[in-house]
């Protein structure tokens, strides 16, 4: 598979050219427009791949739809155009065996070899973080897309590094990471709006967005028509 | 090595130290700027030399598109993220607009809005999703100029009209020049399923045509056939024949799934030789994530 990114950084569109046989795995309403030489169908679970209903359901939990659609080219040099539903850019991140975390609504494609799993951290994290700390597991070789709220930034972490859990778009499973206040004191932290960061230490790569979904949801939540 | 970027289109380019304090063209968008002197990186912050080592991303090659037609000149800039329109015309030119359209002009244009074209015509925009209503710029006794962009941010294309036809998705349509007539077409069932309303804008004639959307344009030039979710086209040339279908693999027996579940829901099949020119972004997408955020009503 071979990919461009078109409109780089925040109306970012991925064009991803397969040949015969190839195929691709993207989120639901992820495509935009496409050749006429592709098969697509639609699945609860990665493709070929076990896991079936109860992956499923896991994935819906991790804020991505309960459903894939799986892109195969019948022909050669067959494209595909893909996007996300946020403004916000694309990354291409190459799996090499390892395991990367992506946080749910941050997955947009991976190609066949990639095997996608919802992983629950555990409800007290979740609920404290108030993010939705719901991850999906990306394991196994190929390629894999991911999108972020703004723009995209990557830092080698080597030791100890803080992000807010809101921001964290992916990172490999190297880094340990637990939550913690942003501050010495938790009431500080919650005054200071950070609330509980995510602590991360080992080696490995962490990808970040510059903005929050839920921190814009806040802002726009209180101007929107009740329902 | 110095590392910088193109101020213009934000390229980044590393070169050796001694090209430092000459002048350098951006490959990509002709930018002319100066290589600045080597940075010096503080050792002593890590988060800087990290995102130094990642690898550099290329940025949108985005370029401003510029021209001059016998109405007219044009300039867009900024794209594809806040396109902004720039006419300039001469003394006597005229160009039509949606309302709202228009962020700033010189004093020599004059502004007249009205409806255009007879009520028909009329009606039939309005059914397009575009106002009854159309702005007209005149620059009156010297030229002109008048800066124009969308309603949300994203990108404007321009076609120019030499008697083929254009239809636009609802919303699409931005500014004309005289010589294009912009009326509704009833699309009958064909709109009705792809979701997106019941009637395209058909742009006809000779002229300059600028429409816009959410999100940036690309421009398809279509061959062997090419498919397109319905909710992310703009415009299409009317030398293409299309029909709306579901996504190929969920024809038999698996229409219902596809429409339901996969999301993609209908998309519209294109086939011919002609051009297609699709958003990257949804406003309906968007909404559909800010519901979430909607209070609840309190009793």
């Amino acid at each position: 598979m071979q990919y461009e990114f078109l409109s780089r950084p925040a109306m970012t569109a991925a064009k991803l050219t397969l040949d015969a046989g190839e195929s691709i795995t993207c989120e639901v309403g992820a495509m935009i427009a496409m050749s006429r030489g592709f098969t697509v169908e639609t699945t609860s679970r990665n493709k070929g791949g076990s896991g079936g209903f109860v992956k499923g359901l896991k994935r819906m939990f991790a804020g991505e739809n309960f459903f894939l659609n799986h892109f195969t080219a019948t022909n050669h040099a067959q494209s595909l155009i893909i996007g996300p539903a946020m403004l916000g850019d694309i990354i291409h991140y190459p799996m090499t065996g390892g395991t990367l975390v992506v946080q749910g609504s941050s997955w947009l494609a991976s190609s066949s070899g990639v095997e996608i799993d919802a992983t629950f951290q555990g409800i007290g994290k979740a609920l404290f973080s108030g993010e939705g700390i719901f991850w999906v597991k990306c394991s196994g070789t190929g390629d894999l897309m991911l999108n972020s709220f703004g723009a995209i930034h990557c830092v080698e972490v080597n030791g100890e590094y803080v992000v807010d859990s809101g921001h964290i778009v992916a990172f490999e499973d190297t880094l340990e990471f637990h939550l913690g206040k942003a501050g010495k004191s938790l009431i500080g932290s919650f005054l200071g709006g950070e609330g509980l960061v995510c602590k991360f230490s080992g080696q490995g790569k962490l990808y970040f967005q510059s903005h929050n979904p839920p921190s814009f949801g806040k802002l726009l939540g209180p101007k929107l028509k009740p329902h | 090595m110095i590392q910088f970027e193109c101020p213009s289109c934000q390229k980044r380019y590393q070169v050796g130290d001694e090209l430092a304090g000459k002048q350098a063209k951006c490959r990509d968008c002709g930018q002319v700027m100066p290589i600045p002197a080597a940075a010096e990186v503080a050792e002593e912050d890590p988060v800087i030399l990290a995102s130094l080592a990642a690898p550099p991303s290329p940025r949108s090659s985005a370029k401003t598109l510029f021209g001059t037609t016998p109405e007219l000149s044009y300039e867009i800039s900024q794209r594809p993220d806040f396109a902004l329109v720039s006419i300039k015309l001469q003394a006597g030119g005229k160009i039509l607009s949606e309302p709202s359209a228009m962020v700033s002009m010189t004093p020599s244009v004059k502004l007249e809005a009205g409806l255009k074209g007879g009520l028909g015509k009329t009606f039939g925009k309005l059914l397009g999703g575009e106002s009854m209503i159309t702005n007209t710029f005149t620059a009156e006794n010297e030229s002109g100029e008048i800066m124009f962009a969308g309603g949300s941010a994203g990108d404007v294309a321009y076609q120019r009209l030499e008697g083929q036809t254009l239809y636009l998705q609802r919303g699409a349509y931005m500014l004309n020049t005289e010589g294009v007539e912009v009326t509704g077409k009833w699309q009958g069932a064909k709109g009705f399923f792809g979701g997106e309303g019941l009637v395209l804008l058909k742009a006809s004639g000779v002229g300059d045509l600028f429409f816009n959307s959410y999100g940036a344009i690309l421009e398809v030039d279509v061959k062997d056939g090419f498919i397109v979710d319905s909710g992310y086209i703009v415009a299409f040339e009317e030398s293409l024949d299309y029909h709306v279908t579901v996504l190929p693999g969920l024809r038999t027996g698996g229409k219902i799934k596809s429409l339901f579940f996969g999301g993609e829901g209908l998309v519209c099949e294109f086939s011919g030789a002609g051009r297609v020119w699709i958003q990257t972004r949804q406003v309906r997408s968007f909404l559909s994530w800010s519901n979430a955020f909607r209070p609840a009503k309190s009793n």
